[in-house]
């Protein structure tokens, strides 16, 4: 008969990896073997450099800190509480604890037999996964592998239902029209074409005079038929109209649709009352519209948005794109194609708001509309970062004209950047609070001006000309001609190649957000009762990361790599000593993105504010072990650039 | 010849399992210098028929042994008797036990719970009253009283919170309840009124008030018994 006792302990242990993992039978055979240990708060349960216990520990209620020597000071490296698994150096196979184990309050802790747990380990996969990617807490001697976190995080994750990637992915929101413009049989040409022209659509259909559909005309068929072949426009719509028409119900799934399209080589179906031409029509539907329904289909957004040419279309499509950015990341498809789907659709955006505003604004400037010009992203989008529509950051370069006509340049620029901005505005994207934004005339410059300004921010870096440094040296080219963005970098380069100290006030400045052990702290402290805070992850985890890979890659005189990731990697290949570090930090990098990402989705905001108490024990022992790259490289970075020397 | 067939003019001959017992207290030195750090504990709970030991008895045992500050959760036992005769419909409101199977012959259970108690302090909240109804229960195999130090978690919450020379007539009982204390002192209380959960709930309050006794310097068995 299960134990009331034994039943009680595996029921507080399954709540928690990698517990959570086991059998009911395998679980109940561990919690029938564990012991349940009191520490007083101020106890230490283990000391660094004691022989490692035949236990390791979970808490049960309290909080218990690992602490390690740093110069007879106890620095905390982790904190634990319920569910936290640490000590497991002897479960590992190690010899001696590397770390104290001090508890912070009075903590009811359970100890569980190593021995019983090897078997576990031999037997359950996710078991030794869990504590190969180093989840458990106190493990610092075992590098935490983040690649092989995340990859663990997927496989620990629950299943999700599949939402569809394939293209033929069953019902999905199929928009077609249900009202139908249409005509009778003898009505002409020039009769269906005005119609057509004043619904403001590419088809008409023919009906009989029970409203049943006979053909279709389409635009094409004017084109072809009439105008190209000189025909009058008197002619019958009889005589020009394809037919017979396609005719499925509205109730048909994509793939028959779709196939029926590609096996008649047609473009538009006539939904009817029962699918035959013997019927009335109940709506017309194109490929176009189908294609769409399939949003999540990145190839087919991406097409769309280069044929399309209504900004309301673009902003649809780009919101399409949110659903396949949910998709990606709950499936943990990896960051790099992710960031790079997405800021290929946002740079399309970007160029088709650009096309559409020179449009608008050409005409009115003939003198000056062929002046060479770059429109660049910056910052997050400058990174090829921007998975959601955040802030936009951009600016606007153009060459260098004549003085006489610098004041229509200016005039012109100003127009279309603003024009730009307006539009992209209305695709979802927010505009920065903080004007940095080509509409603002002062990131509207020619390349001489901008030459100035990086001048200044390098010669003289106070604090705000290292902020503007920050967000302006992660500059891309999106549209235009590039050749302006790489003089550009060049002159970056070429200035702090002259001006070294300033690499020193940069990496002050990267290291003025520390890394994020307060975020457990913080659990601590709420729990005694203090204000609970939310954590703020592109503050505390991600500028940190940003800035100190744009650094380091400045410092080895690369000035037009801006993806942190791709930045990380650079340095893990230039500096082979520090590869694994960065490569770490690459990964971070990604881990924080999605939950940054994932959060923004959910709660519709930027995502920039995590509350702790939303997450699972994984994912808040992911963001652990992510954070611990952080703090590795900062010392790094105060060490290079001397910054204990300089005083900061 | 003891008072019990004395009285009853029964003789009640010794089980093996009872003389085992009793030897095992035989050469015990004296132990009240034991670190209580050292000492054996385990801490019980019986749910009953009633609480008249005269006509009531043992339905269900729970215990769980307690070492170097540590609840074994390994040496947990959760047993339950044969049911003699129709429990009172008032206790089995409260302990929820009406077909329990795989029900022990009260000899094995006597058997398997002297086996299990050794010499260990025996701890309980009224442990009194336990006692009363487990020396009830081994009598008819020839033994009269269980020799085992006792502790009860009653007592020592009250010496811990009030002092040891409180006057008990002024204490106000329902403050020291089990349900009470455990409120008090963080425990969850789960699985009430199961003999297996109250015997875990007391182990989990003991070690909480042992550290209290701890750091009061009560680190011997003598002064933690006193």
């Amino acid at each position: 008969m299960a134990n009331v006792i034994v039943n009680r302990v595996k029921e507080f242990l399954k709540k928690y990896p990698p517990f959570s993992f086991l059998s009911e039978s395998l679980l109940e055979s561990v919690a029938s073997k564990v012991e349940l240990r009191y520490y007083a708060k101020e106890e230490y349960l283990f000391h660094a450099g004691d022989s490692a216990k035949k236990y390791f520990f979970v808490v049960k209620e309290g909080a218990v800190a690992l602490t390690e020597d740093q110069q007879g000071k106890q620095i905390p490296v982790e904190y634990c509480d319920e569910g936290d698994v640490f000590g497991v150096r002897s479960l590992l196979g190690r010899r001696s604890y590397v770390l104290d184990a001090l508890a912070r309050e009075d903590s009811l802790v359970y100890a569980i037999p190593v021995e019983i747990f090897d078997k576990v380990l031999s037997e359950n996969n996710r078991v030794s996964q869990y504590f190969a990617a180093g989840f458990a807490s106190g493990q610092i001697v075992v590098k935490t592998d983040l690649s092989q976190a995340e990859f663990t995080s997927t496989r620990f994750q629950e299943d999700i239902e599949d939402t569809g990637l394939t293209i033929f992915s069953g019902q999905s929101d199929i928009t077609y029209s249900s009202d139908v413009v249409s005509c009778l049989e003898h009505e002409t040409a020039e009769d269906a074409a005005g119609q057509m022209s004043r619904a403001n659509v590419g088809s008409i259909v023919v009906v009989d005079k029970k409203g049943f559909p006979r053909g279709i005309v389409t635009d094409k068929d004017l084109r072809n038929k009439v105008v190209a072949a000189s025909q009058s426009p008197g002619v019958p719509v009889s005589e020009i109209m394809s037919s017979p028409v396609l005719t499925m119900t509205k109730e048909d799934d994509f793939a028959t649709l779709y196939l029926a399209m590609i096996r008649n080589r047609v473009h538009h179906l006539v939904l009817t009352e029962d699918g035959t031409d013997q019927s009335s029509i109940t709506g017309i539907i194109s490929d176009h519209d189908l294609l769409l329904s399939q949003g999540n289909s990145p190839a087919v957004i991406i097409n769309t948005l280069i044929n399309s040419k209504s900004i309301e279309e673009l902003r649809r499509l780009r919101d399409q794109a949110d659903h396949l950015l949910t998709y990606y990341l709950e499936n943990e498809v990896s960051m790099s194609f992710v960031t790079g789907i997405i800021s290929e659709i946002n740079d399309i955006i970007i160029q088709k708001a650009v096309e559409l505003a020179r449009s608008r604004i050409d005409p009115g400037y003939p003198d000056i509309r062929d002046t060479e010009c770059c429109f660049l992203s910056l910052g997050s989008e400058g990174r090829e970062e921007q998975l959601l529509r955040t802030d936009l950051d951009n600016a606007l370069v153009y060459e260098d004209v004549a003085d006489d006509q610098k004041e229509q340049a200016d005039e012109y620029f100003q127009a279309l950047a603003k024009e730009v901005i307006d539009l992209l505005v209305s695709c979802g994207f927010k505009p920065c609070p903080a004007k940095m934004m080509a509409s603002n005339p002062r990131w509207c410059q020619p390349l001489s001006a901008w030459k100035k300004y990086f001048k200044e921010w390098i010669t003289t870096p106070d604090k705000k000309a290292l902020l503007h440094a920050a967000i302006f040296f992660d500059f891309r080219p999106v549209y235009g001609h590039s050749t302006l963005a790489e003089e550009l970098s060049r002159h970056v380069h070429d200035l702090i190649d002259r001006h070294e100290l300033f690499l020193n006030f940069f990496a002050g400045n990267a290291l003025l957000n520390s890394p994020p052990l307060g975020f457990f702290r913080n659990l601590l402290v709420e729990k005694s009762g203090n204000q609970k805070d939310k954590f703020d992850i592109k503050l505390r985890a991600m500028m940190p990361l940003v800035d100190a890979a744009r650094l380091l890659i400045l410092s080895h005189g690369i000035a037009d790599l801006t993806n942190t990731r791709k930045r990380f990697e650079k340095l893990a290949e230039i500096e082979p000593g520090h590869a694994e570090l960065f490569t770490e930090a690459a990964r971070a990098y990604d881990i924080f993105m999605r939950f940054r990402t994932l959060e923004g989705l959910r709660a519709d905001s930027s995502g920039r504010y995590i509350d702790p108490d939303s997450l699972g024990k994984i994912e808040r022992q992911l963001l652990k072990n992510a954070f611990y790259p952080i703090n590795e490289i900062q010392k790094i970075i105060r060490v290079r650039f001397q910054l204990d020397l300089l005083g900061m | 010849m003891d008072w019990f067939n004395f009285l009853t003019g029964q003789k009640a001959r010794q089980s093996s399992f009872v003389v085992d017992y009793i030897r095992r207290f035989e050469n015990k030195k004296a132990d009240s210098d034991e670190p209580v750090s050292r000492c054996s504990f385990v801490a019980l709970d019986t749910e009953t028929t009633g609480l008249e030991v005269k006509r009531d008895y043992i339905v269900s045992y729970g215990s769980v042994a307690i070492r170097s500050y540590a609840i074994k959760v390994n040496r947990a036992r959760q047993l339950y008797l044969h049911p003699k005769k129709e429990s009172t419909k008032e206790a089995i409101k409260v302990h929820e036990i009406i077909n329990a199977k795989d029900t022990l012959s009260l000899r094995s259970f006597v058997k398997l719970f002297l086996g299990d108690i050794g010499h260990a302090v025996l701890v309980g909240h009224n442990i009194g009253f336990d006692i009363a109804m487990l020396e009830k229960a081994a009598r008819p195999f020839g033994l009269k009283k269980i020799r085992n130090h006792r502790l009860d978690t009653y007592d020592l919450a009250v010496r811990l919170e009030l002092g040891k020379h409180t006057d008990y007539s002024l204490i106000n009982k329902k403050d020291y309840q089990l349900d009470a204390l455990c409120r008090r002192y963080h425990i969850p209380l789960d699985d009430r009124h199961t003999a297996a959960g109250d015997a875990f709930l007391t182990a989990q309050l003991f070690l909480k008030l042992l550290k209290i006794a701890e750091k009061r310097g009560i680190t011997t068995l003598g002064s933690l018994l006193s």
